[in-house]
């Protein structure tokens, strides 16, 4: 029983405890820099917002913090955060970092990655630099990520 | 840690063959294992490692035991009683013979029918329901959602003492307020709605333009059933199983039928009034067509209008809230119903899209009657709900009365079920839409689950939690579902009796409010309900997954003098 009992304990405390908020993490290339994302559930007369076809929908917010002037970092002038599905058939701007400022979006995707990258300008509407940030929500912890082109430091797959 | 993947990796095919079986129509009778009218695996697949041969630690109940099913009269289509002020109606709980799926088995129906009769009452009128218990199980009716008086609110142990097999009593059914509302079973809900105890109370509004003008109205009772290749799967006789989820069935049911279907012409606008009465399940409802989705505007919610009604891509509806959408059919064409929901595979870590049709509009290119195109595409405000709610304004923004925390203590199970329940949290997910796990909610009974509302302040949990609020008060309650326990879930709390706004949601202010008395809680959630303590007596507030209710998951409290 006590065996048990400690076994619940842990399987619990691994499991993700918010379903509303998930962490970005260093890919290795800046140190010291993190970011946070707020998932709320979008508005909606019902309580939970759903797509027609039964996805959720929610209003993410991502706040960073840590991240050098990009010029340190080559030939950078602005960081950008993207959205996209976990294989990536599905990448969008969010938008640009701007110091202390968060960034907004919305999403029904079911699972998604967020990263943030270095880029030559704040108006890049495609991922070209290297990933400095990335996090996945928590519907995606459900599935392994060892292997994803976000989560290694080298160039970037498209 | 590879050990204990192996087994969810070789569970993975028969998963996958299962959700697409569920929830691709109506192709179910091939995965429903064969079974002898006990308890069994509904589905035909292993069960888990460590779990073959396992049985919910509980005595199978099949309702009519011992009575020949040929001698039960079959359940009639649901009829309409049409009720003046101050009338009585006779409604008894009796055994029936239900065909569905192909299965014929023994149910529940009030007064014969499934579902129960419709009723339909003005704005303030009275009703006398003398309601006889002729099932095999203790009963009450509750009025759901209507602000009655408390002796005839149904609550056994409450309000009054179940009403026993053979034995009657005699319901005061006031309704103060406009809408859809319905009424069922409150001693077992758990095996009384999927077997047929509900019925639906349309209360028609003193105002004659409470609605906008439609061709037609339609009341549509929505539900599920789980079924074996005989029947329903056995409930519990000592306690409720499916005691996780709830029992989330695997054929849907439109009026108590699995099939459904309406006629309109092309330019139509339908009114619908639609209840949730299944047990656990959450639907996402639309009307599909290869011609697009037919616009729906939303009108009401359990209580009342909205304050302003607003174009939704979808109806999403908990256990026993209701909603008033009104649907127009622009084009001649098969229009059909359907539940469209993204389910969970924990075990792949998958979501799959799952789309279930249970009805269809057939729309010819004839109109009936009036054009009400102009009335649809206009979005219409409530200006009478808005100066009522000039005197609960005050209220919004201030700190919570009360704050209740919504968790569970799950004890007792095989130690395979708690490690499969760890994959399952490995992602909270704010509804679940259907029942990825059936083997391990069919074994999970109300006595190793304890479902709990505690109250934030003294800790006290379910039917100790005694709040005493003074009649008239305007009662500001914090809901918080708390996402860090071995099984979180959503919860449509429902509150007896009274009336509530739901403020915000996650801190985001609600800025279209209608009344209310079930609110679905998601996974991880925040709700700030105010609610409106106007009518006096010991009610309940409790989650509506008839599962969790059995499972502890109810608290009461006191409307009295200050």
């Amino acid at each position: 029983m006590r065996l048990r009992a400690a076994l619940v304990a842990a399987l619990v405390v691994a499991a993700p405890s918010d379903p509303h908020r998930f962490a970005l993490t260093s890919t290795g290339r800046v140190k010291g820099a993190s970011g946070v994302v707020r998932l709320v559930p979008a508005s909606s007369p019902f309580g939970v917002a759903v797509t027609a076809d039964g996805h959720t929908t929610y209003d993410l917010t991502l706040t960073v913090a840590g991240l050098p002037d990009p010029p340190s970092l080559g030939a950078f002038t602005a960081y950008i955060a993207w959205i996209a599905t976990p294989d990536l058939g599905s990448v969008e701007r969010l938008g640009a970092i701007a110091q202390g400022r968060p960034v907004a979006g919305r999403t029904s995707w079911n699972k998604f990655v967020i990263v943030v990258t270095a880029e030559a300008s704040t108006r890049a509407e495609k991922r070209r630099g290297p990933s400095l940030l990335v996090g996945r929500s928590p519907s995606a912890t459900m599935q392994s990520f060892a292997d994803h082109p976000f989560y290694n430091t080298g160039a970037p797959p498209f | 840690m590879l050990a204990v993947l192996v087994p969810f990796v070789s569970r993975a095919a028969p998963l996958l063959a299962q959700h697409a079986a569920m929830h691709g129509g109506s192709r179910v009778d091939s995965l429903i294992a064969p079974s002898a009218r006990s308890i069994v695996p509904m589905i035909e697949r292993p069960m888990i490692p460590g779990l073959v041969g396992a049985r919910p630690a509980i005595t199978p109940f099949v309702a009519g035991v011992g009575v020949p099913l040929a001698s039960l009269a079959a359940a009639r289509p649901r009829r309409v009683i049409d009720a003046a002020d101050g009338d009585t109606v006779d409604l008894d709980a009796r055994l029936v013979r239900r065909s569905v799926a192909g299965r014929v088995f023994t149910a529940y129906a009030f007064d014969g029918g499934v579902t129960g009769p419709l009723i339909r009452m003005r704005q303030g009128a009275t009703l006398f329901v003398r309601f006889s218990n002729h099932i095999d199980l203790p009963s009450t009716i509750h009025w759901h959602g209507v602000r009655l008086d408390n002796a005839s609110d149904g609550a056994p142990g409450l309000t009054q003492a179940a009403v026993a097999p053979g034995a009657s009593v005699v319901y005061k059914v006031h309704a103060p307020d406009a809408g859809i509302f319905w009424y069922h079973d409150h001693v077992r809900e758990d095996v009384a709605l999927p077997l047929g105890l509900a019925g639906n109370l349309r209360v028609e509004s003193a105002r004659a333009d409470y609605y906008s003008g439609a061709n037609a109205e339609e009341v549509l009772m929505i539900g599920d059933i789980l079924l074996d290749a005989h029947g329903p799967i056995a409930f519990g006789t000592e306690a409720a199983n499916f005691a996780l989820m709830g029992r989330v069935g695997n054929v849907l049911l439109v009026n108590g039928a699995p099939s459904w279907e309406l006629r309109a012409g092309a330019g139509d606008v339908i009114r619908f009034l639609i209840t949730n009465a299944s047990s656990a399940r959450t639907f996402n409802l639309s009307f599909i067509s290869r011609m697009g989705d037919a616009p729906i505007k939303l009108v009401a919610a359990d209580v009342g209008r909205f304050e302003r009604e607003v174009m939704v891509p979808s109806v999403v509806i908990g256990p026993a809230q209701r909603y008033v959408a009104e649907v127009r059919f622009p084009r001649a064409g098969d229009y059909y119903l359907a539940n469209r929901v993204q389910a969970v595979d924990h075990f792949l870590g998958e979501f799959i899209a799952a789309t279930d049709t249970v009805g269809r509009v057939r729309v010819s290119t004839r109109r009936r009657g009036i054009d009400h195109g102009a009335a649809f595409r206009t979005l219409r405000s409530d200006s009478a709900l808005e100066t009522e709610l000039a005197r609960f304004r005050p209220h919004f923004d201030r700190a919570p009365d009360h704050e209740l925390a919504l968790t569970t203590e799950i004890a007792g199970l095989p130690i395979p079920v708690m490690q499969f329940l760890s994959i399952d949290t490995a992602f909270r997910a704010p509804i679940e839409w259907t029942d990825g796990m059936s083997d391990m909610n069919w074994l999970a009974t109300t006595r190793e689950v304890r479902w709990i509302l505690r109250d934030q302040a003294t800790g006290e949990e379910n039917m100790d939690i005694q709040w005493r609020i003074g009649r008239g008060d305007v009662v500001k309650i914090r809901l918080f579902n708390d996402p860090r326990s071995l099984h979180p879930m959503s919860h449509p709390i429902h509150i007896h009796g009274q009336r509530f706004l739901v403020l915000a949601r996650d801190g985001v202010r609600n800025d279209n409010l209608a009344w209310k008395d079930t609110e679905i809680v998601p996974v991880g959630s925040t709700v700030d309900i105010l609610v409106d303590a106007s009518n006096p007596g010991r009610w309940m507030l409790h989650c509506h997954i008839a599962e969790h209710l059995q499972a502890g998951m109810m608290m009461p409290f006191t409307v009295g003098a200050r």
